[in-house]
């Protein structure tokens, strides 16, 4: 690995500080199990690395009924499985956090490392968005908090601008009347990254359901709401074929990338099937019932 | 480019060096220190042969930078157990073929730590999640599997 400066700022803003006087030169280090193979393999080659491991105010996670969830930027994909506040609040994210990667990266990597890398084959954004989450971004300006949606913005590319940290992660109060689903697709079961997933929360009114959020993950180069089918399903009662029809359409809306893990048909075909399967499981149908 | 003073405990042992920034905890452990038990694999985050415990949890030493260890407690395989005194996980791997050419041992072992710490009666499909970091060429894993398991039967899973 090439030679850089690690540095190791105790407060915020000297981190702010370090990432405004080296500019383009440094580069924010979290976990940094992507990062460094990233630098391995010469694909970032930053002079300064500017590491936030000793914020640890930014590695807390924190609840109130009115406020809902924060979490910080730094904690570990373990930290979010194991909180009893995640698991209790919010038993969605705490079982994309568990099933993520692998135990030992669960206990090195950040979530917020994770959404600021942006790699698209992963589960957290897109569960995120789901769920409504906004972020919270602290700049040389101050702090600013945006949609989760409208932070992921390309293949490896967020909304974060130079010289900015993202701090944490917040979630709205939960709803006892909003379900939530996900679903994740690995090419074998040994892979740690998913080749397709679907998120899907959802209000229920009655039987039919409203504020309906689908969300594809991993098979684009960020993640993709669904709004043609978000829209469908809206107030609708759901039934296996309601659940086919609106996997059609995600189907048509969908714009899947093609690499070696898949090309963009196949994973078509998986967001298809997984969003059939998601629909019908959010519903307590059984989609066995009509595999064909 | 800079060196950086570490001060850190290795297996129970105060440890103090100078180290530059781009060394990786499995090369300061493995070169620096001579604690050959962790091995180097892919090197790329995949295989796990370089599993070792990081204030108890167990983490890829290939995916670390020794600076990020500075006032942390590091416990590899060497700190487990020792000839005549082996950690019952060691015991078992023995007993139940949970091991063949041992490249891989010392991060299935890390992680099995991990696990049982965490889950100490683990069923096959928890113990499977829990060395989903590690791979192993040689035993097909059911031998891996049943030392995790008969160590957990035998109490020593806290």
């Amino acid at each position: 690995m090439h030679s850089f400066e690690f540095m190791e700022p105790t407060t915020l803003a000297e981190a702010l500080r370090l990432l405004a006087t080296h500019e383009d030169d440094a580069c924010v280090f979290a976990g940094g199990t992507a990062l460094l193979l990233a630098m391995r393999q010469r694909m970032m080659v930053p002079e300064i690395v500017v590491s936030l491991g000793r914020l640890h105010d930014l590695r807390t996670i924190g609840w109130t009924p009115a406020g809902g969830l924060r979490i910080g930027a730094l904690a570990r994909h373990g930290d979010v499985a194991r909180s009893e506040l995640v698991q209790q609040h919010y038993p969605m994210l705490a079982g994309v956090a568990a099933g993520l990667a692998n135990p030992q990266v669960r206990n090195q990597a950040t979530i917020g490392g994770n959404l600021c890398y942006a790699d698209p084959a992963t589960d957290p954004p897109s569960c995120l968005i789901a769920m409504g989450a906004e972020v919270t971004i602290a700049g040389p300006d101050g702090e600013r908090r945006i949609p989760m949606r409208t932070f992921s913005v390309d293949f490896f590319t967020t909304a974060l601008e130079p010289g900015e940290i993202l701090t944490g992660i917040l979630l709205p109060p939960p709803d006892p009347q909003r379900l939530g689903h996900y679903r994740r697709h690995l090419r074998t079961a040994a892979e740690h990254r998913p080749v397709a997933n679907v998120a899907l929360t959802a209000r229920r009114v009655g039987s039919a359901w409203d504020e309906v959020r689908l969300v594809v993950g991993a098979a684009t180069p960020s993640p993709q709401s669904m709004t043609r089918a978000e829209a469908y399903l809206a107030g609708r009662a759901i039934t296996l074929d309601v659940a086919a029809e609106a996997a059609s359409l995600v189907a048509e809306e969908l714009a899947p990338i093609s690499d070696g893990r898949g090309d963009a048909a196949f994973r078509r075909q998986v967001v298809r099937a997984a969003t059939r399967r998601i629909v019908a499981e959010a519903a307590g149908l059984d989609w066995k019932e009509t595999a064909a | 480019m800079s060196g950086h003073k570490l001060s850190l405990v290795v297996n129970g042992e105060r440890v103090e060096a100078d180290v530059p920034s781009n060394r990786l905890l499995s090369e300061f452990l493995r070169d620096d220190l001579a604690l050959t038990g962790t091995k180097r694999g892919c090197e790329t985050g995949v295989c796990g042969a370089c599993s070792v415990l990081v204030d108890g949890d167990v983490v890829k030493s290939c995916l670390s930078l020794a600076v990020q260890m500075n006032g942390r407690e590091i416990t590899t395989v060497e700190g487990l157990g020792r000839v005549g005194a082996l950690h019952p996980l060691q015991q078992q791997f023995m007993e139940k073929g949970g091991l063949q050419c041992g490249y891989c041992t010392p991060g299935f072992l890390m992680a099995a730590v991990d696990l049982l710490k965490r889950n100490p009666n683990p069923d096959d499909a928890e113990i499977r999640e829990g060395l989903s970091g590690n791979l192993c060429r040689c035993t097909g894993y059911q031998g891996i599997v049943d030392a995790i398991r008969s160590t957990a039967e035998a109490g020593h899973g806290a």
